[in-house]
């Protein structure tokens, strides 16, 4: 093995050096993509319940510090311009954000490719009308929807989390009809229609468990943008009532203290933000190259 | 005998044996031992089945074997000078100048945003340097060489307007006429084209090989291509060379069984 | 030519019906969601004649069938209506506004391309090695964190610790006056007023939001880069122009870069329909006098008038981005010129 190595041809002058990747390479980046996703996920949620039971303080009680404590030990990340501590509202945040997105995500991922299989499937006036629906929907800015409805219909979490799974649907409607219909007329589909099974089963049992791949995968591109989308709704105070420690809450909250110096009541929700969203990014990418052998290349 | 034949072979291959390195990072053996010799001013042809480690071989004399394949054993010498040891810049040095090669799909191989006239020009200013009107009028001429008709105007088209055939008379033109090397490698280059378009571009490598003195390497899995056209054959199977020989001895007395069984196949055996 | 020009007008004529779709959609959730806005604009002891006259005046007091056909009547004369917060027409509101959401676009964008395709090709070409890892963390942070926080953290560290960028005031310092407008673009206006000296106070205000923007949009331009350049390396006319003997630069910049930017144009046309639309938050934070300020304030005080004509205008960009990526790629790639 290791005289292969040495025995291994000059190393390539081109484009295709490079592209030469080691195999193994590859691997190793996916399953620790997957790895690092996974464990910072799972980091998130066992934050977010740890909250229900213990904080270092009350999270949603004002005056505990001064007010714009500085990061110490008492208050390792500071507190905020009411006194309250900022660890602990970060924790109490997890469960916000966290919970929010991937509610909403798996709300639009079950209506949104549930309609992308008829769709797909079936064809006909209603895919027509559900595409022509999808496009005029997509022209509109989605973020700005979220802000209409939410500043309309008035703030609360399940409000949001209506808005957000509402605009996610048209994206997993497209993804999961093009699926299909790459899928309808594989032979193994045709040997499952002659063999007897109702067309709505072949679409939902045999068809569609073959994409749960790529759909898994931009579920998890799409709980990252959900969570952003939280953010900024909580940034412009349009998501949740001005106290909730949610993330974005707590970076407009401390918007202020950035301009005087109290950079920390803005950034770490920040870095909460970005550890979240990050690691849904990753398992992302890993589901997608599991998903699809060909991109592992 | 030794002497006598490095004299004669424009390219040796000697003992060449490798492995695909698979995911896990294991090694799958595909080439064991293989030797072969292009003799200078011939047409040798390497043939065996899909698989049997001819193309791998030949794009080895390039360096452009896939990534994954990592070589065991072996010396790859062109004018005595191992191939396999050669830097990125003596690699480059040799590329194109020296050793040339014409790839199976044709309108794949050429690059689908430029012009055709456009790609052979570029390859003619870095073989031969000159202003781009210079180049341009000699691609054309290379195209014209090519029995491509209206040059002019086609030059000046994306491949994705040519026909297969087409597109391949342009590769020629680029590997054999552009870059105007001692060594023109073609892998499987009729392969995918109608049979008529198939002959004509045979002749056409034929007559270029002969009126300029090139050694020729065609690849292929078409012992009909073969049979009029070679003037050696090298047989391939599973990674091994099974058989090399005149085309005369291989038709008319093929030694190894699997050569015979070829020939049954391609029913080559009651033609000869 | 005649291909070309059937592709463009079924593009444009494509874009009716989804403005027809976006308008009623708008018209409808605004009122259904939003409410009556009189309460706003009433005082609070004004008597119910008052607050029916207010009611009129905002042109509320017909069923809502009435008032949806009134609106679209006079759309087709592209009258948007009157903002209620303004006063003024909302279609003399966003042309205001739009100079400043462009401004801050085009160099944004101009900056994330800058420095997001090099980054990509760069990755690409030392793939699985250290400036793939370096540019795999910088676009995934890119991506992963809200750009108002990106925003918070830049004037933290530049205008309130370094003190080398001016703070978030929007495009002037405060006091100073405008050049007289030309083109609404002020790195261009104070030019042409022979004030150098404002260009640069301008192109100082500019700097933050625009850096912002452009880190934000370089993430994902990068990561398309460098996917696509991947693709390109391996493909067949790759592996014939090493053959032929070309270098590595002519491989990666001239062979492989041109065929990989195809993807590229595409997710630049959706960026791009994006910031010209307006970067509400990042224009909130930086006091950006443009349209996603405008389109906030509106979503705030139910200006109808105001939002419907800005979703149209965003909506009708968005269509518009799409089209002009159509036109580029008939440019870059020649199979679709055909």
């Amino acid at each position: 093995m290791s005289s292969d190595e040495v025995m291994a041809p000059p190393s390539l002058p081109t484009s295709q050096a490079q592209v030469h990747a080691r195999p193994r390479r590859r691997r190793w980046r996916t399953t620790w993509s997957l790895r690092i996703g996974l464990a910072a996920l799972v980091f998130y949620v066992a934050v977010a319940l740890l909250s229900l039971v213990w904080t270092p303080y009350d999270p949603l009680v004002p005056g505990i510090g001064d007010g714009y404590d500085a990061p110490s030990l008492a208050f390792p990340l500071g507190t905020d311009r009411l006194g309250s501590d900022m660890l602990s509202r970060l924790m109490m945040g997890a469960r916000y954000d966290l919970g929010i997105a991937l509610t909403a995500v798996a709300i639009a991922l079950t209506i949104g490719s549930a309609l992308g299989v008829v769709a797909g499937y079936f064809g006909g006036a209603f895919d027509t009308i559900a595409m022509r629906a999808v496009e005029i929907f997509q022209a509109f800015p989605g973020l700005l929807f979220a802000m209409l409805v939410v500043q309309a219909v008035g703030a609360g979490i399940v409000n949001v989390i209506l808005v957000l799974s509402f605009v996610g649907i048209p994206d997993y409607l497209r993804l999961a009809r093009a699926e299909i219909q790459a899928k309808r007329n594989w032979q193994y589909a045709e040997a499952a229609r002659l063999a007897g099974n109702p067309r709505w089963r072949v679409a939902f049992r045999h068809l569609l468990p073959n994409s749960v791949g790529p759909l898994l995968a931009f579920t998890s591109i799409n709980a990252a943008f959900a969570a952003l989308v939280t953010a900024s709704l909580g940034f412009l105070g349009l998501g949740l009532s001005p106290n909730t420690p949610e993330w974005g809450n707590m970076i407009a909250r401390g918007q202020d203290g950035v301009m005087t110096g109290q950079w920390w009541v803005s950034f770490f929700p920040g870095l909460a933000i970005l550890g979240l969203t990050g690691s849904l990014y990753l398992l992302g990418d890993a589901l997608a190259d599991l998903a699809d052998p060909r991109r592992r290349r | 005998m030794r002497a006598a034949a490095v004299s004669d072979a424009l390219l040796e291959i000697e003992n060449y044996s490798g492995a695909f390195r698979n995911e896990d990072g294991g090694l799958v053996p595909v080439l064991h031992q293989v030797s072969y010799r292009l003799k200078t001013g011939k047409i040798t042809a390497v043939v065996g089945e899909t698989g049997s480690g001819k193309s791998l071989t030949a794009l080895s004399v390039l360096g452009i074997q896939p990534p994954t394949f990592v070589r065991s054993s072996g010396r790859i010498l062109f004018r005595s000078v191992d191939l396999l040891t050669l830097d990125a810049r003596g690699l480059r040095a040799i590329r194109g100048s020296e050793i040339s090669m014409v790839f199976q799909d044709a309108r794949a191989a050429l690059n689908p945003v430029f012009t055709v006239g456009r790609q052979l020009a570029d390859v003619h200013r870095l073989h031969h340097g000159g202003s781009q009107r210079a180049a341009m009028k000699r691609a054309v001429e290379a195209l014209s060489r090519v029995s491509i008709p209206e040059p002019e105007r086609r030059a000046r088209q994306y491949p994705h307007e040519y026909s297969g055939g087409m597109a391949q008379r342009a590769m020629i033109a680029m590997a054999a006429l552009i870059c105007q090397p001692s060594l023109l490698i073609l892998d499987e280059p009729t392969t995918g084209l109608d049979v008529t378009i198939q002959s004509d571009i045979m002749e056409l490598i034929v007559e270029l090989t002969r009126s300029r003195g090139l050694t020729t390497c065609l690849i292929t899995h078409d012992l009909g291509v073969v049979a009029e056209t070679c003037d050696e054959v090298v047989v391939m199977n599973a990674g091994r060379v099974v058989e090399t020989g005149s085309a005369e001895a291989i038709f008319t007395r093929p030694a190894d069984p699997y050569t015979q069984r070829l020939l049954s196949a391609s029913q080559m055996l009651e033609a000869a | 030519m005649s291909r070309l020009g059937y592709m463009m007008l079924r593009r444009l004529l494509w874009v009716l019906p989804v403005a027809f779709g976006v308008v009623t959609l708008t018209f409808f959730m605004a009122r259904v969601f939003n409410g009556d806005p009189t309460e706003l604009y009433a005082p609070p002891e004004a008597t119910d004649a008052l607050r029916a006259q207010i009611r009129a005046r905002l042109g509320l007091a017909d069923p809502l069938p009435v008032q949806y056909v009134h609106y679209l009547g006079n759309l087709v004369h592209f009258d948007f209506g009157v903002s209620f917060n303004t006063g003024q027409s909302v279609a003399a509101d966003l042309s205001d506004r739009l100079p400043a959401t462009l401004e801050l676009g085009f160099v944004g964008l101009a900056l994330g391309i800058a420095i997001g395709i090099p980054a990509g090709v760069l990755a690409a070409v030392n793939r699985e090695r250290w400036p793939d890892f370096a540019l795999r963390g910088f676009t995934l942070s890119g991506m992963a964190l809200p750009q108002f926080w990106i925003g918070l953290v830049l004037i933290w560290i530049f205008f309130v610790s370094l003190h080398w960028l001016p703070g978030p005031v929007g495009r002037l310092p405060i006091g100073v006056a405008l050049p007289p407008k030309v083109t609404g673009f002020l790195l261009i206006d104070s030019l042409l007023a022979g004030r150098p000296d404002l260009w640069g106070l301008a192109l100082r205000q500019l700097a933050l939001p625009a850096i912002t923007l452009g880190i934000s949009t370089a993430a994902p331009i990068a990561r398309v880069t460098r996917a696509a350049m991947v693709e390109a390396m391996q493909s067949d006319y790759i592996r014939t122009a090493v053959a032929m003997g070309h270098g590595p630069r002519a491989i990666w910049f001239r062979y492989s870069l041109r065929n990989a930017l195809l993807p590229v144009v595409t997710l630049i046309g959706g960026i791009a329909g994006h910031i010209f639309a307006g970067a509400v938050l990042l224009e909130s934070i930086f006091a950006w006098p443009g349209l996603g300020q405008y389109a906030l304030q509106a979503i705030e005080r139910s200006d109808f008038a105001a939002l419907q004509g800005f979703v149209i205008y965003a909506s009708l960009l968005y269509v518009l981005a799409f089209l002009a990526v159509d036109l580029v790629y008939m440019l870059v790639d020649p199979r679709i010129r055909a």
